[in-house]
């Protein structure tokens, strides 16, 4: 489960992450990368050090207006019972089942997919399961299998990729179990899998296909995009 | 850290927690005052010095001035709640609030949004005082080994932990009686436990091997 991680998320990414201050399909990349690799849980400890003893040092610039006397309050809280043991986590989906072997999903993600992933068979060998964390952002399991190629396609807004198992590379190397890849807006680019790859993907914003057929793909991906996050709106 | 290295007293006395808490206790033993005996003076020390950063903190995280007020309170319950559970050996008491804070205020803001709530913030961020995930794996090994060769391990043992140990095996007290005696938290207690029993573990395992 823990093989080292050569892609990790920058300090930007990481610092929202443990700021809390990224959506909740962001954090939950991240959160799962966290948990595959030693180094970015060292890096995010570090941090939250840091940002609580910011937030101890700031200047407050506005009191807050706690309605009801603050006595009360206290009492109120303190008459609650407290925790002594933390409560058994409710057995989630752990595992995905590939051909041959199946998977270890980060904690995180195992909950993602307990309430049950729908497979969907794209073009070229892949396979994808959509969920819905939140109104910015697309989350996809994607699972290409042994030879498979996306079509070229670039982004609007920013892609990012976590292998869960398996290998991918595209023009700019070879992407792991654990990896965490980002694909900026500008980049164009066709990822193939050897081996076959599980993933879990983030878009904040849809895909663009940019050569052949694919391209009549994208009047569909974005009508897709826009009911997947249409939630609350 | 300055836990007692005898075993004196069999516990501190409620009412003698207090007193340690005057105006200048540190955030800590306002914390652990809270958690191993429901001290609420010294819960009130805590409330007073953590509302405003709270506040602070749901503002910029949502810019919405009845949800921080929101967060207040619900934050400052957690920390009642889950004080027993806070772990020295993990962090100081303002990065424990701090976190827990910023996860609490992650679940408002999505039951605000009404977005879905298959994910909440304790399976985001591993949860306040939770052990580390790579721990248990360290845990293998069997246990058929000597006594005596278990009495030369134990004394390999960082103190903290070997006094834990002796707490809880020897003068056999409970989870809770330690942590009081000790004057550690109980989430402290039971990682220091945990480390210290799997260290031992892997110390015979290891040996096993050769």
């Amino acid at each position: 489960m823990n093989s080292e991680a050569t892609f990790h998320p920058n300090e930007e990414l990481l610092e929202g992450y443990v700021q809390g201050s990224l959506s909740a399909g962001m954090n939950v990349v991240i959160s799962a990368h966290v948990e595959l690799c030693e180094d970015c849980q060292q890096r995010s400890q570090e941090m939250e050090a840091t940002a609580s003893q910011h937030w101890m040092q700031a200047e407050e610039e506005q009191e807050p207006a706690i309605s009801a006397d603050v006595a009360a309050i206290i009492r109120s809280i303190t008459s609650q019972p407290q925790v002594r043991e933390l409560p058994e986590r409710a057995s989630a989906v752990e595992e995905i089942h590939m051909l041959d072997h199946s998977v270890r999903l980060p904690r995180v993600l195992a909950k993602v997919a307990s309430d049950g992933l729908v497979w969907k068979k794209l073009a070229n060998g892949i396979n994808q399961a959509s969920v819905t964390l939140d109104d910015k952002t697309q989350c996809d399991f994607l699972y290409m299998k042994p030879g498979s190629q996306v079509p070229v396609h670039k982004h609007q807004g920013n892609e990012i990729t976590l292998v869960l198992d398996g290998s991918f590379s595209d023009e700019s190397g070879m992407y792991r179990q654990s990896d965490f890849v980002v694909r900026t807006p500008d980049h164009t680019h066709q990822p193939v899998s050897e081996e076959g790859c599980l993933c879990f993907a983030v878009l904040d914003s849809p895909l663009t296909f940019t050569s052949g057929l694919a391209r009549l793909l994208n009047p569909l991906l974005r009508y897709r995009f826009r009911r997947a996050t249409s939630i609350g709106v | 850290m300055n836990a007692p290295m005898t075993a004196a007293a069999s516990t501190n006395s409620r009412d003698e927690s207090s007193a340690a808490i005057q105006e200048g206790g540190s955030d800590e033993a306002l914390l652990i005052a809270v958690g191993n005996s429901q001290d609420t003076a010294a819960f009130n020390q805590l409330f007073n010095r953590f509302s405003k950063k709270i506040f602070a903190l749901g503002m910029k995280l949502t810019r919405n001035e009845q949800l921080a007020n929101d967060l207040v309170q619900e934050a400052m319950l957690t920390v009642w709640q889950k004080a027993p559970l806070y772990d020295l050996d993990r962090g100081t008491a303002q990065s424990w609030i701090f976190t827990l804070t910023r996860n609490r205020c992650f679940d408002i803001m999505r039951k605000m949004k009404r977005q879905p709530t298959t994910v909440s913030a304790d399976d985001i961020w591993p949860q306040e005082g939770e052990v580390d995930f790579n721990l248990s794996h360290a845990e293998q090994g069997s246990m058929e080994v000597e006594i005596a060769n278990i009495e030369s391990y134990y004394e390999q043992l960082p103190d903290a932990q070997r006094i834990v140990i002796e707490q809880i095996y020897i003068y056999d007290q409970t989870h809770e009686e330690a942590a009081a005696t000790l004057d550690i938290p109980l989430g402290t207690l039971k990682s220091r436990l945990r480390l210290g029993m799997g260290k031992l573990r892997q110390m015979i395992g290891t040996e096993e091997d050769e």
